[in-house]
């Protein structure tokens, strides 16, 4: 049963075709991994899943066309991440966690314990919860990173759009959001991640997807997909990539002038 | 002197003379083009001028709150009391307000014009003078006199009679101005036998008034201004504001004539007359033997 | 402070100035015989006085004040900039505008009834504009000068509007239009301008769960399900009805929703919807406060309240803004 599937969908930008067309598919409980060059779509293809951008082309949640469902409906199954991380006001870590449960509450209604709970391990999970009265304009970019990734976390949705939520992260929290990714795909919930980090890609992705100029240049396993000739190829980078603890370790290490 | 100039010299006093001769009756009828750059000395010199005389009025004559005899104007040419109107009138005399216009007044008397300032008039005793000062100006002194000593006669007979206790009223204008000592509604007032509340607690002039003054000091006539019914302003919302219509209906409201008192003229009279007549209406006056 | 110890707080300062400025007037009346005329109902002067003079004024001191901080504090959180305010970025000018062109033109016979039908377009199209350019834009200054700019083009067009009424009284009106006053309001005033700020106030409220969620950006705001287009429509109808309205009955008046939203957010926990009706509350306190002092600062005269206003807002802004200019503008 595929949660999210795409066919055809194209995404246009000032009258453009910008992405497409392609097809995608997510499957429940995984974790796919959005690589490829500046500007090939990635975000742009994100923002269109999240229907923040008209689509042409079929996109469908669990059988139901996404251009069909209301704002208030997709904001109970979809969660989006921005890659601008915007804080509008000083307001407490925990408020602004608090935030993703605006689509689950009655307007007027005061959080329940369930909200509360679900912030709660939301914070545990991307380890801001000793943040939680902080101001989050005051702590450090990481930090940010961090608690805005929480609050689409407590938004509980079956999928999780996050757009590079681990660029200007420490390794330590980089390597901590993709396990709290992973952790939720293992409690059957489908998470849709754009990266640079070509290693932490690899290691923590289920099924990697990697775009070029708009188009799915290559698609499966990290291991099938992060090639050198495919990283040379859209990328323009030459790579060693090796096998270390198991998993792949990506380093690119020139400029490979292949086509680009 | 050479003979050549002597004669011109003689020739030019024989035209004088004969110019003079045919002036002089002229000149002991008044001026032949008197023109009034003020809407106060319109109102005289409309009434006191020969026909033919008024050469020209100012544009205000026709602003029904500021002219009474604004049907006197007819088809006068209107003035803006602009110097260069003037001089393309070619007036004899000139008639003006002291507080108007004054540069004017003094590019013209250095242009060798005749220019005669009239204070604007503040008190209604002193307005037969003025009368009596326009008619000499224009050589209607007859008709002067009669009109001025018809104004005395109508303000003695204005004799307020007596009533139960002293009669007290407001003039309550836009904005909430009241009207003080020295205005010619003072005046008016008390030649009508009306206390005016803004004078009695020392108020001078066109002063501001709280309203909450005026319904605590309850007075028993209230004279409101003429509104512009086709153009608003806020201003003119006072006469009908809410604290207004509560008063108690004891309260007479009244307006005076429009124009009656925005100069000093015999029309004054018509001021007077209307407010003695409000007075009469008040209870403590009702019954008593009226004008 | 919690949420409601704060909104009390608020409240019984409203209710404390609104209670002075049943008080205070020139007719000298104390406290005692002015409470006892309100209720007694009937002829008197006093109660006259009262009735028609001094409750409609308060009572429009504690509307006005509410439309204005709650304005304030609904622009702020809509725009996510703590300068925007209806008075500084051109709305309350613009509703002068609206309500002079209507009324001394003639076009509606006279009848203060027509004044509100001018100004909420006036603040509608303001408003309008506002957000567009602001949508374009996001930076602060481009919005400050725009504000500034609308303001000194309406406050020029509503000077010529009414230099060209044939009324004599007309031109002078200007203090009124551009600085406010409260002064002769009757219970006209009261009924015309308390349905449409109640209106307004429930059209920002109804906002309020949107502005919260446009605190993590307009993208994060839609994917949780807000519609933006909705919200700016309801933010924009508020605006202009409530400040719209006000500007109707008394002019101009500014600052009020600046200086109490930035006063109040530090004591609650700054969210938009947090922020509201503290600012509601403490925009009838000030107001209500410097219509008191406007009548006794100099004995025999009155001052404009948006002089007052002005007064304590404008140093208060050239201090926000020193304040904020490391950040970027």
């Amino acid at each position: 049963m595929t949660r999210l599937l795409a066919r055809d969908l194209t995404v246009s930008l000032g009258g453009s075709p910008v992405v497409g067309p392609l097809s995608l598919r997510l499957e429940p409980g995984e974790v796919v991994g959005l690589l490829g060059p500046n500007g090939a779509g990635k975000s742009t293809l994100l923002r269109a899943l999240a229907g923040l951008a008209p689509h042409g082309g079929s996109a469908t949640l669990d059988g139901t066309p996404l251009a069909q469902m209301s704002d208030a409906a997709r904001a109970l199954r979809i969660a989006y991440l921005p890659q601008a991380r915007t804080v509008g006001w000083a307001v407490a870590v925990e408020r602004l966690v608090e935030l993703g449960r605006i689509p689950w509450r009655r307007f007027g209604s005061a959080l329940s314990e369930t909200d509360r709970a679900i912030v709660a391990e939301a914070m545990r999970l991307m380890d801001v919860g000793p943040l939680a009265r902080r101001l989050a304009t005051e702590i450090s970019g990481g930090e940010q990173a961090r608690a805005l990734a929480a609050r689409v976390i407590a938004q509980d949705t079956p999928v999780l759009l996050a757009d590079e939520p681990a660029a200007g992260l420490d390794p330590a929290h980089q390597i901590a959001m993709m396990a709290a990714f992973r952790s939720l795909a293992a409690k059957g919930r489908s998470v849709i991640v754009s990266l640079h980090d070509l290693t932490l890609a690899a290691r923590w992705c289920d099924r990697l997807v990697m775009l070029d100029a708009g188009k799915v240049a290559a698609e499966g396993a990290p291991a099938e997909v992060v090639t050198p000739a495919l990283l040379g190829q859209v990328f323009g980078v030459e790579a060693v990539v090796s096998t270390v603890g198991g998993a792949l370790a990506v380093a690119p290490i020139g400029l490979s002038g292949g086509p680009r | 002197m050479r003979p050549a100039a002597a004669a011109k010299g003689f020739r030019l006093a024989a035209v004088l003379s004969v110019a003079a001769a045919f002036h002089a009756p002229a000149l002991a009828a008044g001026p032949a083009r008197v023109m009034s750059l003020n809407v106060c000395t319109d109102q005289l010199a409309m009434l006191l001028a020969k026909p033919g005389q008024l050469i020209s009025v100012s544009a205000l004559a026709d602003d029904p709150h500021l002219s009474f005899h604004k049907n006197l104007a007819g088809d006068l040419p209107r003035n803006r009391g602009l110097a260069e109107e003037v001089i393309a009138a070619t007036p004899d005399l000139v008639v003006t307000g002291q507080f108007s216009l004054h540069n004017t007044t003094q590019v013209l008397r250095r242009l060798g014009y005749r220019v005669e300032e009239f204070t604007y008039v503040q008190s209604v005793i002193s307005v037969p003078a003025e009368i009596r000062r326009m008619g000499a100006l224009l050589g209607a002194g007859a008709k002067a006199a009669q009109l001025a000593s018809g104004m005395e006669t109508a303000l003695a007979g204005v004799a307020p009679p007596q009533c139960a206790r002293p009669v007290r009223a407001l003039a309550y204008e836009q904005n909430g101005i009241a009207l003080g000592t020295g205005t010619l509604m003072d005046s008016a007032m008390q030649a009508a036998g009306l206390v005016n509340i803004a004078a009695e607690q020392g108020f001078a002039g066109m002063t501001p008034f709280p309203l909450e003054l005026l319904v605590k000091d309850a007075p028993d006539i209230v004279v409101l201004p003429d509104i512009m019914a086709d153009a608003p302003s806020l201003a003119d919302q006072i006469a009908s504001h809410p604290a207004l219509r509560a008063l108690p209906a004891s309260t007479l409201k009244i307006r005076v004539p429009a124009g009656s008192l925005a100069c000093g003229g015999p029309f004054v009279v018509e001021a007077v007359k209307a407010l003695a007549a409000a007075r009469a209406g008040t209870l403590p006056c009702k019954g008593s033997a009226v004008q | 402070m919690s949420r409601a110890a704060l909104i009390l707080l608020l409240g019984a300062a409203a209710l404390l100035f609104f209670v002075l400025s049943l008080l205070t007037g020139p007719a000298g009346y104390g406290p005692a015989e002015s409470l006892r005329a309100l209720f007694s109902g009937g002829d008197g002067a006093a109660a006259i006085i009262l009735r028609e003079i001094r409750l409609p004024r308060a009572l429009l001191g504690l509307a006005i004040g509410l439309a204005l901080g709650a304005g304030g504090a609904a622009l702020q959180g809509f725009l996510r900039n703590p300068l925007a305010e209806p008075g500084l970025i051109g709305v309350s000018a613009s509703a002068s505008l609206g309500a002079v062109a209507v009324f001394y033109s003639g076009l509606a016979g006279a009848s203060i009834y027509v004044l509100p039908a001018g100004a909420l377009f006036g603040a509608a199209c303001s408003v309008i504009v506002l957000l567009a350019i602001a949508a374009r834009s996001g930076s602060t200054l481009t919005l400050i000068l725009a504000g500034v700019a609308l303001s000194s083009l309406a406050g020029a067009l509503t000077s010529l509007a009414l230099n060209l009424s044939p009324n004599p009284f007309a031109s002078y009106e200007i203090i009124f239009w551009l600085l406010g006053s409260l002064k002769d309001r009757s219970m006209t005033h009261v009924w015309i301008a308390l349905p449409l700020i109640a209106a307004g106030l429930l059209l920002m409220f109804m906002s309020l769960r949107a502005l919260d969620a446009l605190t993590l950006g307009e993208e994060a705001a839609a994917s949780l399900g807000v519609d933006l287009r909705l919200t700016r429509l309801l933010v924009v109808a508020g605006v202009a009805l409530s400040v719209g309205a006000a500007t109707a009955v008394a002019g101009a008046i500014g600052f009020v929703g600046l200086v109490v939203p930035h006063l109040v957010r530090p004591l609650t926990d700054r969210m938009p919807g947090s922020v509201f009706l503290p600012s509601a509350l403490g925009g009838s306190a000030l107001l209500l406060a410097a219509d008191v002092a406007s009548r006794i600062v100099i004995p025999s005269r009155e001052i404009n309240v948006g002089v007052l206003t002005a007064l304590i807002g404008a140093p208060f802004f050239l201090w926000l803004v020193m304040r904020t200019r490391r950040e970027a503008l």
